[in-house]
């Protein structure tokens, strides 16, 4: 199967030109390789153009009863088509030409034609718009692509939860602030059973669709073998790691740190796969670092056996997830946002609600960061123990 | 032409090994400065690398992950990746992701060049 054949318009109130078109170019008509269309004057070629929206080029006379070529080129011009347009005038007259041209003409030819300046012009007239086409081509698809990686990161917005309903017992709440590419930073938390909160954050190496399509299969690996099979954080990493390295030639990781608060106790049991150590904020505005566990990031080697840790939150006690989007967030003069800034600003809000920690913290990291452009993700999370729930007697 | 300079890769030839001295930041705009140099070592017949990361300043997840890359593919062709002279927050995040226990990293390039 050849391509449709390349259609081009001759515009003349005299046959001459058509005639010499359809003599020259006679083998190539036949061949299927081109496709003349013919008009009179400019009106009929613009009705023409309507009829037929696959031409791109248009070979046109300048003085013609009804509409005139430069009036033509005008109208084209204007018109929604990406018409190329070669112009032909008498020899000399170089006024017509230097309007048409001003007008966008993309060349022009002086009568008498010669043949084979005829057929040079009209072969570099199809090149040209043909290369054009493709530019269209790609921009169209670019166009598409970004549509839909809009639409992958809504989408990847929209499975994570915002914020659980409060009650006098936790209180939590999310804020993420994407950078403009899809990927990065992933959070979630969920009940286990009615006193257990799962709670986790996670950072993914790189960005754009791999690393998006690695955080979601993540996310839903570790909720599926929670609501599966529930034993604790490190177990459930462990199994978490060995699947997702099973498939990962390209050596894509995630850090994630994976908590689950008792809300009969306040006893958080966590592991922490290569992630930022979180925070306690106690209420007394001391700030605690999550000690670690010690544990490589998860996808790269199959096998590595994740361990569990146990601190115990006081009533009163935030626990603070956060990915390095907070920490290494830059200024205009690369100063980073730092731990200390961090820990500086969490002090400050001790004893207030989740909202007001995630809010207030990335405030802070925005306000720090001013006009230099956002190029990680911004996200953290706040989980407050209120008051344990009564155990069952 | 700001990200090429914030970042540069040079490599210096010993017996034992080729010693790439990695300056600057490596994060996710210019983590291919790094890819390419290791490809190009690696091309050349260079299977034994030592990163010197005495003035790295800065590594993002993105540069992590070459470094891994770096090792394996020095290891399929039966040789290795040695990394050396981390400066302490360096030497911080390489312990937070559990790098240190994965990577093979010595104090020294001395001590690198040592140990193979």
């Amino acid at each position: 199967m050849g391509k449709p054949p390349t259609q081009v318009l001759v515009v003349d109130d005299e046959e001459d030109l058509e005639l010499l078109v359809r003599q020259k170019f006679r083998r190539r008509i036949r061949e299927g390789d081109l496709k003349f269309l013919f008009a009179h004057n400019g009106k009929e070629a613009l009705e023409v153009l309507e009829q037929n929206p696959e031409v791109y080029l248009v070979l046109s006379d300048i003085n013609m009863p009804v509409m005139d070529g430069l009036t033509l080129l005008g109208q084209l011009a204007d018109s929604e088509q990406d018409v190329q347009a070669v112009i032909v005038s008498a020899y000399g007259d170089m006024k017509n030409i230097r309007i048409a041209m001003n007008r966008g003409a993309f060349d022009f030819l002086t009568k008498p034609i010669d043949f084979n300046d005829l057929e040079t012009t009209i072969e570099k007239g199809i090149k040209h718009v043909q290369a054009l086409q493709i530019a269209l081509e790609t921009r169209d698809r670019l166009v598409a692509l970004n549509q839909e990686l809009e639409m992958a990161r809504e989408v990847q917005m929209s499975i994570q939860p915002k914020a659980l309903t409060a009650n006098e017992h936790h209180d939590v709440k999310a804020v993420i602030i994407p950078a403009k590419e899809v990927g990065g930073d992933l959070y979630d938390f969920f009940f286990i059973d009615e006193s257990r909160l799962g709670l986790v954050i996670a950072d993914v190496s790189g960005k754009g669709v791999p690393a998006a399509l690695f955080t979601t299969v993540t996310r839903a690996l570790l909720r599926a073998d929670v609501s599966r099979d529930y034993s604790s954080p490190s177990d459930c990493l462990t199994l978490v790691n060995d699947l997702l390295c099973e498939s990962n030639p390209s050596c894509i990781f995630i850090t994630l740190f994976f908590g689950v608060l008792d809300l009969r106790t306040g006893e958080l049991s966590y592991s922490n796969a290569g992630h930022n150590p979180p925070r306690i904020l106690k209420t007394d505005s001391k700030v605690e670092v999550v000690p670690k566990t010690g544990n490589l990031v998860l996808g790269i080697q199959p096998g590595h056996t994740y361990h569990n840790k146990q601190i115990e939150l006081r009533p009163g006690d935030t626990l603070f997830l956060y990915t390095d989007g907070i920490t290494e967030a830059e200024d205009s003069k690369s100063e980073e946002f730092t731990e200390s800034r961090l820990d500086e600003k969490l002090a400050e809000l001790a004893g207030t609600s989740s909202e007001r920690v995630a809010t207030e913290i990335v405030d802070a990291v925005q306000e720090f960061v001013g006009e230099a452009p956002q190029s990680d993700d911004i996200t953290c999370v706040a989980a407050r123990f209120l008051a344990p729930l009564p155990v069952p007697s | 032409m700001e990200e090429r300079s914030k970042l540069s890769v040079e490599a210096e030839q010993s017996d034992k090994a080729t010693i790439l001295i990695v300056v600057g930041r490596v994060d996710g705009s210019s983590v291919g400065i790094l890819e390419s140099a290791v490809q190009e070592q690696i091309d050349a017949g260079h299977k034994t690398l030592i990163f010197d990361f005495q003035d790295l300043s800065y590594i993002s997840s993105a540069g992590l992950r070459a470094l891994l890359i770096a090792a394996r593919l020095t290891q399929k062709e039966g040789g290795k990746a040695l990394f050396c002279a981390l400066a302490d927050h360096i030497a911080e995040i390489f312990e937070i992701s559990g790098f240190n226990e994965i990577l093979d990293i010595r104090a020294t390039r001395t001590d690198a060049l040592g140990a193979l």
